[in-house]
């Protein structure tokens, strides 16, 4: 009987899966031709509570540097708020926290 | 000489529409027509998959799998979502000018909205000032709607915002 398990039989890749799955999600708007200046500055306003200083520099974030991270979040709240984002006609998607 | 009242306008804590009967009934063709595009079968291909692709846009871009998930489970509330708009502003509509909440004005914002998208998809809109594409487009009937609607949704904004 080896008295050493056989390194090949030890994995964790639990530990790993639940990091991945627990990193943060990020929620981006994406410049799009059609949406007015006005209007995403609005919805942001109106979706998260920003104040109209706050909406106004991420709005031309997306209009100058063609997107913007505007909420973050679990992956169930980056769904949500990318829904109501696309009820609104934003052109918004979600990706893991870099 | 008097200042005459925007297309939408705050009226205490609520608002009101100043919109002809014509541009009501305007109004009205398009949002059946927003809710035929709703409502069809995308065929993957051509402008109907364009525009619906620009109502629904992907989410998961680099991620096929987390994409299907997210429109399997998605997908259909959205799209109840923008057909509930449609019968809301049809409601608001059909109240001949009484004045409507803050829910219902957001309804209105949206289906206009979304109509600026799907036309705007159609013509190509590019918001690149040098670019001809619009100016091609600036004379057509379409393009004069556009405009319409992008100057109704902008009033209505500033309804929103207290101006």
């Amino acid at each position: 009987m080896p008295t050493t398990l056989n390194p090949v039989e030890v994995k964790d890749p639990d530990l790993d899966e639940k990091t991945v799955e627990e990193r943060p999600w990020v929620v981006i708007v994406w410049n799009d031709p059609i949406n007015l200046m006005s209007y995403v500055t609005l919805v942001l306003q109106k979706l998260f509570g920003y104040s109209l200083e706050k909406a106004t520099e991420l709005m031309l974030d997306v209009h100058q540097k063609g997107r913007a991270v505007v909420a973050n979040g679990t992956h169930e709240q980056a769904e949500m708020h990318v829904f109501r984002l696309h009820e609104h006609g934003l052109w918004a998607t979600m990706e893991h926290d870099a | 000489m008097a200042k005459t009242r925007p297309p939408v306008y705050r009226a205490g804590d609520r608002y009101r529409l100043r919109i002809s009967d014509d541009e009501l009934a305007l109004i009205r063709r398009l949002l059946d027509e927003l809710r035929d595009l709703l409502l069809s079968d995308d065929d993957g291909s051509g402008a109907t998959s364009a525009m619906l692709t620009r109502l629904f846009p992907v989410v998961h871009p680099d991620d096929p799998e987390l994409e299907a998930e997210y429109q399997r489970l998605m997908r259909v509330e959205l799209v109840a979502s923008k057909l509930k708009s449609i019968e809301a502003v049809e409601a608001v509509i059909d109240g001949r000018g009484a004045s409507i909440d803050e829910a219902q004005l957001t309804a209105f914002m949206q289906s206009i909205n979304s109509i600026r998208l799907v036309l705007g998809t159609l013509l190509d809109v590019t918001d690149d000032p040098d670019a001809e594409v619009v100016s091609e487009h600036d004379d057509t009937a379409e393009y004069q709607l556009y405009s319409y609607l992008s100057w109704l949704l902008e009033w209505t904004v500033r309804a929103f915002s207290g101006e």
